[in-house]
């Protein structure tokens, strides 16, 4: 992902060295190369502005002109091929405040930000969350994710995984305080498009009106391209319609987004089957001139048991999902078994518990700690009735009459194979039961149904039968046809396929302008670098991520209601209060080993540093130990760690979270600030000789002086 | 599926499997946490989702990927 070097970082890099080893020695070559460092810093810092390239150019260029010397001359062609080739990098770093190798410390993204698929710069939306600018919060989400509502509700949260946070206690709640935002600013009216660029009068045709589907249709419509969407279901929305029930994602949340997208001029076109009704030829033949497939994984794994064909109540999950989303309420049976551990078997047997089947078990393999699904979704759906049965390998779906009565399985075992860490399900011989059941749902995996793309005869495809592609750009084995979602990684997330989809309208784009595709894949921009929220230490420190408020239970059996109900305004802001701001401190560490190594004080108890050891946390204890010397803020070299004296008081902070507050002593003198007294106190054991000249007072230096240099009379010379 | 959620692991070696890309040579010795581990089949063959430490989520071959101890 991120180039292994900066060109701005290296330059600034280059013209230190060159500033210091005096090889410059006419003055004027020398004030230019200054004037052009500063410049690169300040663009290397995030303070670039609109005219800092051009005038690196133009000093560039006047020492290649008018170089009075050959070292001048080198710095100007040096300078004017470091922009020549790196002029998107630099522009990157002045319009976006972006360093993609992290090299240029202040505008590297935070680690949530990089853990997102689709690269949200999650600490800039949930600081404006916090400060309650929740429409500003959904601008900036939509920046690279045009579904901010729906993940809010869906998403599985990388972004909480990586959450800094996470070392001291729980990750922030990133992903329902992105619901909140949503929700607040469709309701303000306030949720709102950006200006689409004026049209290229070009076309690019979408295939599937999924999540990558419409994710890539949003970017490509807001750079001025005319996008047509051809999906074979009768509404939009992919997955996220058909494969996600309504109690987890209420359809209004899709067709309000959905909505959007349409308002930038997409045009639909439903219960369109692409190979069918419509194909890639007829497309081109109407002025299409890119493709982006985004089919999904429509098609079930089959269980490859006995019985699995023989009974019409064997059915398939993502066949049931749909039929429920279209509408159909049908109980599937009274006694069902859901085969599987991930999300859809949960979703399966959830939607099953609310068509009114009155016993509902899964079946899964392997035990709890190694089911895929959402620890939350397991909770939510044993609350429901849901029953689990572990360790349980089914063998056959018996029936009786045409109709299923039970499932017989086997009792299983983890065992490592030889020469394997990978334990396995491993049958015990005699140990078959049977499962009463009059309908069995095998629920363990999708696939991508090739069934439509018989046409693209050249299109390759990998030994997972998904669609090979290059992952940095998306591009498929065909020109101008691109692909990203389910169809390239399997069965996957809503927020990869967003990701893929944003990803592959850059690479449609450059396609089309005829720029090559990149070799490595974006790295996420960050979106602003907003002020941070100040937080007392001990509030930091007991603010505790919320509980999601439920439907109550008997509503959750019986109807397809929303389950989570969404946190309360307050307990929006107060979680975004938690949020650490790792896009401001890099975790370097740079501020305890100043504290600990240099000053011998060791006030900074920063466990979660360290990422793969982290140990205990407590922003309370630098109050303690904290001299308020200010070494720690001297040493932060990213403006994380901040010292101020303020009404009378010395702070110290860290992104916002109030470590220290010291009152200030003032000179008896002169009424100068000479810091808190613990600070002064640490300085005289150190300069003992001070200590006993301004005899206990407080004084500045030059107080001091004036009271050792006072002529007291009324002693004797030499007295 | 030898891998869970959460599970912190080391992108350990480069991976022969066709899913592996030149550019994610530069993610041996990273460390990272499974956030979408095998969905499907349990197959030892999918690709599962990692967040590395800053340098952003993938979907690896399982073969490159080691659990490492808490």
């Amino acid at each position: 992902m991120p180039a292994t070097t900066c060109p701005v970082h290296t330059t600034e890099m280059w013209l230190d060295d060159i500033l210091r080893s005096g090889r410059l020695k006419h003055p004027k070559s020398r004030r230019i190369a200054e004037e052009i460092r500063q410049l690169v810093d300040d663009i290397a810092w995030g303070r670039g502005g609109p005219d800092h390239l051009p005038a690196v150019e133009s000093l560039g260029g006047e020492l290649v002109d008018e170089g009075p010397d050959d070292a001048g001359v080198e710095i100007g062609n040096f300078i004017r091929s470091a922009v020549d080739d790196h002029r998107e990098v630099f522009k990157s770093h002045i319009e976006t405040h972006n360093c993609a190798t992290g090299d240029c410390v202040k505008l590297a993204p935070a680690p949530c930000q990089m853990a997102c698929p689709a690269g949200i710069d999650v600490p800039t939306y949930v600081t404006l969350i916090g400060h309650g600018q929740d429409a500003e919060a959904i601008e900036v989400i939509r920046k690279d994710n045009p579904f901010p509502w729906v993940c809010g509700l869906v998403c599985t949260r990388p972004c909480e995984f990586m959450c800094v946070r996470g070392r001291i206690d729980t990750p922030v709640s990133i992903k329902f305080l992105k619901a909140f935002a949503a929700e607040r600013a469709f309701s303000d009216r306030r949720y709102e498009n950006p200006v689409r660029q004026p049209d290229k009068n070009r076309r690019v045709g979408i295939i599937g009106a999924g999540p990558a589907g419409m994710t890539a249709a949003y970017y490509l419509a807001l750079m001025g391209y005319r996008v047509r969407v051809i999906e074979a279901l009768p509404m939009a929305g992919g997955m996220m319609m058909v494969g996600i029930p309504r109690y987890r994602l209420p359809r209004e949340v899709i067709d309000r987004e959905v909505a959007m997208i349409e308002a930038l001029g997409v045009e639909f076109v439903f219960n369109s089957r692409f190979g069918v009704d419509v194909t890639l030829e007829q497309l081109k033949k109407e002025g299409f001139e890119a493709f982006f497939i985004a089919i999904g994984a429509h098609s079930s794994f089959k269980l490859g048991v006995p019985g699995e064909n023989d009974f019409p109540e064997v059915i398939d999950a993502i066949e049931l999902l749909k039929n429920v989303a279209l509408g159909e309420r049908h109980m599937p049976g009274k006694k069902v078994v859901v085969i599987g551990g991930g999300n859809v078997a949960i979703d399966v047997a959830r939607t099953c518990i609310r068509l009114g089947c009155e016993e509902v078990t899964i079946a899964y393999r392997r035990t709890r700690a190694e089911m895929p699904a959402d620890e939350e979704e397991v909770e939510q759906a044993e609350e429901e009735d849901v029953k689990l049965s572990f360790l349980t390998v089914p063998v056959e779906i018996v029936g009786e009459g045409g109709r299923v009565t039970a499932l017989k399985c086997l009792r299983a075992e983890l065992i490592a194979r030889k020469g394997s860490t990978r334990k396995s399900p491993v049958p015990v011989e005699g140990s078959d039961f049977f499962m009463d059941a009059d309908a069995v749902i095998p629920a363990i995996g999708q696939a991508v149904d090739n069934g439509c793309m018989q046409e693209l005869s050249g299109l390759e495809w990998t030994r997972r039968k998904t669609i090979h592609v290059g992952m940095a750009s998306m591009e498929t084995s065909l020109e101008g046809v691109f692909a990203a979602g389910d169809a390239v990684l399997g069965p996957a997330t809503v927020i990869e396929a967003i990701g893929g989809g944003k990803k592959a309208a850059n690479s449609i784009d450059r396609y089309l302008s005829g720029i090559p595709q990149p070799k490595m894949p974006p790295v996420p921009v960050r979106r602003g670098r907003i002020d941070w929220i100040e937080v007392p230490a001990s509030t930091k420190m007991v603010l505790k991520r919320p509980e999601m408020p439920l439907l109550n239970i008997d509503r959750r059996r019986t109807t397809f209601q929303q389950a989570e109900l969404g946190y309360s305004e307050n307990m929006v802001r107060e979680e975004a209060r938690r949020c650490l701001r790792c896009d401001i401190c890099r975790r370097c560490g740079d501020c305890v080993a100043v504290c600990r190594d240099k000053m011998g004080i060791n006030a900074l108890q920063l466990g979660y540093l360290n990422f793969d050891h982290p140990v205990k946390t407590d922003f309370r204890l630098t109050e303690e130990r904290c001299i308020a010397c200010g070494a720690c803020a001297e040493s932060c070299t990213n403006g994380a760690m901040r010292i101020e004296d303020r009404e009378g008081e010395r702070i110290l902070s860290l992104c916002g979270i109030i470590l220290n507050r010291q009152k200030l002593v003032c000179c008896e003198g002169c009424g100068a600030v000479l810091g808190p007294a613990k600070y002064l106190d640490y300085i005289r054991k150190k300069t003992g000789t001070v200590a006993q000249v301004s005899g206990g007072h407080a004084l500045c230096e030059v107080c001091s002086r004036k009271k050792v240099a006072v002529f007291d009379s009324s002693k004797p010379p030499g007295g | 599926m030898i891998f869970r959620k959460g599970q912190r692991v080391e992108v350990y070696r480069k991976s022969d499997d066709e899913g592996w890309e030149g550019y994610m040579d530069q993610y041996v010795g990273s460390h990272g946490i499974i956030t979408d581990p095998d969905m499907t089949i349990n197959d030892p063959d999918a690709l599962v989702e990692v967040s590395l430490d800053e340098l952003g989520t993938h979907r690896f071959p399982q073969d490159c990927l080691r659990p490492l101890k808490d």
